[in-house]
């Protein structure tokens, strides 16, 4: 059974929730779902239980509850990102508490300058933690520590001083009671606060060139400093924000509340730590954002808020937060030393194909495929000079060029092709190449994108983008693997990104899993635009634009098919199968001289690996259970080159079946009488002369020349 | 349910940490990878079909390639004569201590070749079973006979379908001199291949490809003791045992162990169809030599690079041979590693001019002059 173009098209659309899983793990957003979920679930356990909870009322006075707290976890989560912990962060609050108590009953200071210097205190506090952690490159853990005790006991002597002033003294300010009990538009001030302070927060954390600091320093001090980042600066800002951000907490007790006791914000460090890692900050370091630390702050106060209103005692509440504390640490650490290893395991997804059935191959059959050995003679260009020339071609002066691993392009010149220079170096992987009327060489780069090397060497960008598919997971936008190119009369470059899952490395991964994950893109020059043509593509690889300019020839290598797009004419815009039935993987096709096309299977088709591409889960276990070097492959080894017609009949073959000179042969290139041949892997470049062509021929005239069939 | 076979097996693997799956053995110590068998000299003209290579006590070599047995003599071994031609293909040879030539006839039985007799005689059933897949013979000091029958299922130019069908019906056959009231020892074996007598004649030695296994067995006076297993997970799978000349042994493996093949061994699905629609030659299985037909299965390690095919690539065929000492424990080898030239090693013997090895996958007896102890 072979694909037609419908089922063609069918199986492009096929769902595999494997996939999906694999993709949405890859994803920063998806990494909170758990405890966003369990917070869901918490506030829907308790609606259910308690009676009155989901009323707007009682969500309006949780919310004015959780405010303080939310700021607390807030500034916890920041210096956890930073890599360092901030333990002082409840007697920050409970100091600021009470110097915004002191600033307002006993100096009387008017309300806007007690909110002024109550930051100002939590600032310096922070600052204090930011020196020592930062310039004196103390352990945050102690320090931390250290000021805490420090300042909780600071706050016990100041208490018992004041206490009996602050229950005696009052003001009389609206500003100040609006604080404390105020709303905006129904949500309470404190909350409508906090989220505004998560908003900029937000933005400058994952937006901000400070905020990539942060995270960089918490992923890696070391690596960071190296990078020119000012660490010392960053970690005492980090401080000096946590201590703010804890003092504009103490200012929306102070003002809801109105009194200080010993109590206050005991134990809140525990409580926001414990939030802030259950909701995905890692501890580590370098990982996190606002919302996983609010998601973390919700869950926690959901949970202890609900088991007090259900009567259960305060200590038991502790020690279910103390459960929670060591169960999330310990997912914590296994998740992020495993994730990579997780995603690793389900990424590849291998798929059914069902090939057409191989030509035989049978050595000296009438078959156009039978075998031969008329390239294992060829004359060998470059030997141990080139490291895998991809793709070859002659350019007018008849000069050779090949790309290479190495991100060159190496051009061969003179009469026997003995003098080698680097025309010019691109990076990257150079794949298939193509002169534009200009004879500016165009080059696919794996990696980079399409890039273009001017007469004088110099390289230049035509595109490294497309337009992303909207309902990818994976961003598809940048060019993964751009394989091949060709270009069409009008000077549109069609090009092939042969995979939008692996990377050079890691393609035949892609041949393995037999997915539509290529697919065909245009740049226009004219609008310096380039568009995905054909999205979902079984591994395009050889790209090929026909004689008459109207078409635009592909090669599947993982299907082992040739199709033809349609450009111009009255099927513009149409897919169709041109050759159904190949004994190989197609690689690069170009144009001949007599008006045919040469074609360059990378690899024959084994029985073996027929019957694997019909069972997708031998190859799936195969991936998980053989180590890679051994996994089963496309016969790579043994290269044939192909002759066929516009109507898709193959006509004559070219074969070195025992890969002694030509293994993994990617590419052909008809010039002046002579075919020369590139190859993936291989050590030079090759040349064989052809009988009975037009010795005048070159790809640069047919193309742009005299010898152009493009018929108008 | 076939997913829950592979849940099952995966679950076993884990509770029954050594059962059935061991993992294939690295390659080390005395089994270092090497060249050292590329660097083998051939001896005369190619001998497709090449199987088994015996020294006699005059010091000429007999060699059995498809239906013929040759007798090697002459300085180097270059004087071939023909002892013997056959209907099957001649496999396992031995010298009985009385001078006869011991020959295993695929398709037929044991054949003994007297120098002063015309015809051959013959033992061509055990248990009322013919002998159609003897593949090694030897006799101890006392005359008396051990062969074993590789499968009683398939004839011996089937061997893949008897490891991919994962068949286990070998058998250990003894007899007397006069290949007289033949018996079977042991039955049910996973291939049994090579048989040896130990130089003191007080143990014989069996090896099981598909087991990968190497055993001992005592000798009694009226048959064998329990086994004794010597090497239990071989990094290949072992052929022929002939001793060398200091009571020591020439171990030759035919394959290396692939992980790639363990694989298919566990996939039934797949194992199935292939051995159902496709030629033996092109199935993921062993292979005396490959390389040489673009249908055959490829690894991805194999691909060459800059025109090289990697020596540790995962190898479609592999030439070694292992020396042993007399209590089994490997001292040397000889490797011919992925893009060597010499592969599939079913044999080996010490002569006066050097060791001889058959390399059957290369259809090349080879004499190896160095030092292999």
């Amino acid at each position: 059974m072979s694909i037609t173009t419908d089922n063609f098209a069918a199986s492009v659309r096929r769902f595999s929730p494997r996939l999906l899983l694999s993709e949405l793990l890859l994803k920063q957003w998806f990494e909170p779902v758990i405890p966003f979920t369990v917070m869901i679930g918490l506030w829907l356990y308790f609606a259910l239980t308690i009676p009155n909870y989901a009323s707007v009322q009682n969500t309006v006075s949780l919310l004015r509850l959780f405010a303080e707290f939310g700021f607390v976890a807030l500034a916890m989560g920041f210096c956890l990102i930073s890599g360092g912990i901030d333990l002082s962060v409840g007697a920050i609050f409970a100091l600021c508490n009470f110097s915004a108590l002191f600033f307002l009953l006993v100096l009387e200071w008017p309300v806007g300058l007690v909110i002024a210097a109550t930051l100002a205190v939590g600032a310096v506090l922070g600052a204090i933690n930011g020196f020592l952690i930062g310039y004196l490159k103390t352990r945050p853990f102690l320090t931390t520590l250290v000021t805490l005790i420090i300042l909780r006991a600071s706050v016990n002597l100041l208490n018992t001083g004041y206490a009996q002033m602050f229950a005696t003294n009052s003001v009389d300010s609206e500003a100040w009671d609006y604080f404390g009990g105020g709303s905006v538009f129904g949500i309470p001030i404190n909350a409508a606060t906090l989220f505004v302070v998560l908003l900029v927060c937000h933005i400058f954390l994952s937006r901000s060139r400070y905020g990539w600091h942060l995270t960089a320093i918490g992923a890696s001090r070391k690596a960071a400093r190296h990078a020119g980042i000012r660490v010392r600066l960053m970690l005492f800002a980090t401080y000096v924000l946590s201590g703010t951000l804890c003092a504009a907490s103490g200012i929306f007790y102070a003002a809801r509340q109105a009194s200080t006791d010993s109590t206050t914000g005991v134990g809140w460090e525990f409580q926001a730590l414990t939030a802030v890692v259950l909701g995905g900050v890692s501890l580590a370091g370098g990982k996190g954002t606002v919302w996983r630390a609010m998601i973390g702050a919700l869950i926690i106060f959901l949970l202890t808020n609900g088991l007090v209103r259900m009567g259960i005692p305060g200590y038991v509440t502790s020690a279910v937060t103390g459960m929670i504390l060591l169960a999330a640490v310990g997912i914590d650490v296994k998740w992020s030393k495993n994730r990579g290893k997780a995603i690793q395991k389900i990424y590849v997804n291998p798929a059914f194909v069902a090939l057409a059935p191989a030509p035989a191959l049978q050595r000296g059959s009438a078959s156009p495929f039978a075998q031969n050995d008329r390239l294992i003679h060829a004359q060998a260009i470059g030997l141990d000079q080139v490291e895998g020339p991809e793709d070859v071609i002659l350019d007018r002066q008849g000069r050779l060029y090949g790309s290479t691993r190495d991100g060159n392009v190496i051009r061969f010149s003179g009469p026997n092709f003995e003098a080698r220079e680097v025309f010019a170096h691109i990076g990257g992987r150079p794949l298939g190449m193509q002169f534009d009327r200009d004879e500016n060489l165009i080059v696919a780069v794996a990696g980079m994108g399409v890039y273009g090397v001017a007469l004088n060497g110099g390289v230049f960008k035509v595109t490294d983008e497309t337009n992303r598919t909207w309902y990818k997971l994976n961003d598809d936008s940048r060019l993964r693997m751009a394989d091949d190119l060709d270009i069409a009369p009008d000077g549109k470059i069609y090009f092939s990104d042969c995979t939008t899952r692996y990377e050079m490395t890691t393609n035949t991964l892609d041949i393995l899993e037999a997915r539509p994950n290529g697919r065909l893109v245009c740049y226009d020059p004219a609008t310096k635009t380039t568009r995905t043509v054909i999205n979902h593509f079984y591994f395009p690889n050889g790209v090929c634009v026909s004689h008459d300019g109207k078409s635009v020839l592909i090669a599947s290598t993982s299907l082992c098919k040739v199709f033809r797009y349609w450009i111009d004419g009255p099927n513009k815009g149409r897919t169709e199968v041109l050759i159904d039935e190949l004994p190989g993987n197609p690689d690069n096709i170009n144009r001949a001289s007599d008006g045919t096309y040469w074609l360059a299977l990378v690899g024959i088709r084994t029985p073996t690996f027929d019957l694997a591409s019909r069972k997708p889960g031998f190859r799936l276990r195969m991936v998980k259970q053989v180590p890679a070097d051994e996994w089963l492959a496309p016969g790579l080894n043994h290269g044939c080159v192909l002759k066929f017609n516009e109507a898709g009949e193959a006509l004559e073959s070219w074969w070195d079946p025992t890969g002694t000179s030509h293994s993994t042969l990617t590419s052909m290139r008809e010039h002046k009488g002579y075919l020369y041949l590139g190859g993936l892997e291989n050590n030079r470049i090759g040349r064989i002369k052809l009988d009975g062509v037009d010795e005048n021929w070159s790809g640069y005239d047919a193309y742009w020349g005299a010898n152009s069939r493009v018929t108008r | 349910m076939a997913m829950f076979d592979h849940l099952l097996r995966d679950i076993r693997s884990v509770v029954f940490r050594d059962g059935a799956q061991n993992a294939i053995p690295p390659l080390d110590g005395a089994l270092s990878p090497n060249d050292r068998l590329d660097s083998a000299v051939p001896i005369g003209d190619a001998l497709p079909g090449l199987d088994d290579v015996v020294v006699a006590r005059d010091g000429s070599v007999y060699v059995s390639a498809r239906t013929k047995v040759f007798k090697l003599t002459g300085n180097g071994l270059a004087t071939r004569t023909l002892v013997a031609e056959f209907d099957g293909d001649a496999g396992g040879l031995a010298i009985h201590p009385d001078g006869r030539l011991l020959v295993c006839v695929a398709g037929r039985g044991l054949a003994a070749i007297d120098p002063a007799r015309v015809e051959p005689r013959w033992l061509d059933k055990a248990d009322g079973h013919v002998l159609t897949g003897l593949l090694s013979v030897t006799a101890a000091p006392d005359g008396r006979i051990f062969a074993v029958e590789g499968s009683t299922g398939r004839a011996p130019e089937q061997w893949r379908h008897d490891l991919m069908e994962k068949r286990s019906d070998g058998r250990l056959i003894a007899c007397g001199a006069a290949l007289d009231d033949a018996q079977v020892l042991l039955r049910d074996l996973p291939y049994p291949y090579g048989v040896a007598v130990s130089a003191d004649g007080n143990s014989l030695w069996l090896t099981e490809s598909w087991a990968h296994r190497l055993s001992r067995f005592a000798l009694t006076s009226n048959g064998i003791a329990p086994r004794e297993v010597i090497a239990g997970n071989l990094a290949g799978y072992p052929a022929r045992l002939h001793l060398d000349a200091h009571g020591g042994f020439f171990l030759g493996l035919f394959a290396r162990r692939t992980h790639l093949i363990e694989f298919v061994l566990k996939e039934d699905d797949f194992r199935k169809e292939m051995i159902a629609t496709m030629a033996p030659d092109y199935w993921i299985a062993p292979a005396f030599a490959g390389g040489g037909d673009c249908l055959e299965p490829m690894q991805i390690g194999s691909v060459k690079a800059l025109g090289i095919q990697k020596p540790w690539a995962p190898p479609r065929s592999y030439g070694l041979l292992v020396h042993l000492d007399g209590e089994g424990e490997a001292t040397d080898s000889l490797h011919s590693r992925a893009g060597g030239r010499f592969h599939g090693v079913t044999a080996a013997c010490d002569s006066q001019y050097g060791v001889v090895i058959a390399a059957r996958g290369a259809g090349r007896l080879l004499l190896y002059t160095g030092d292999l102890r």
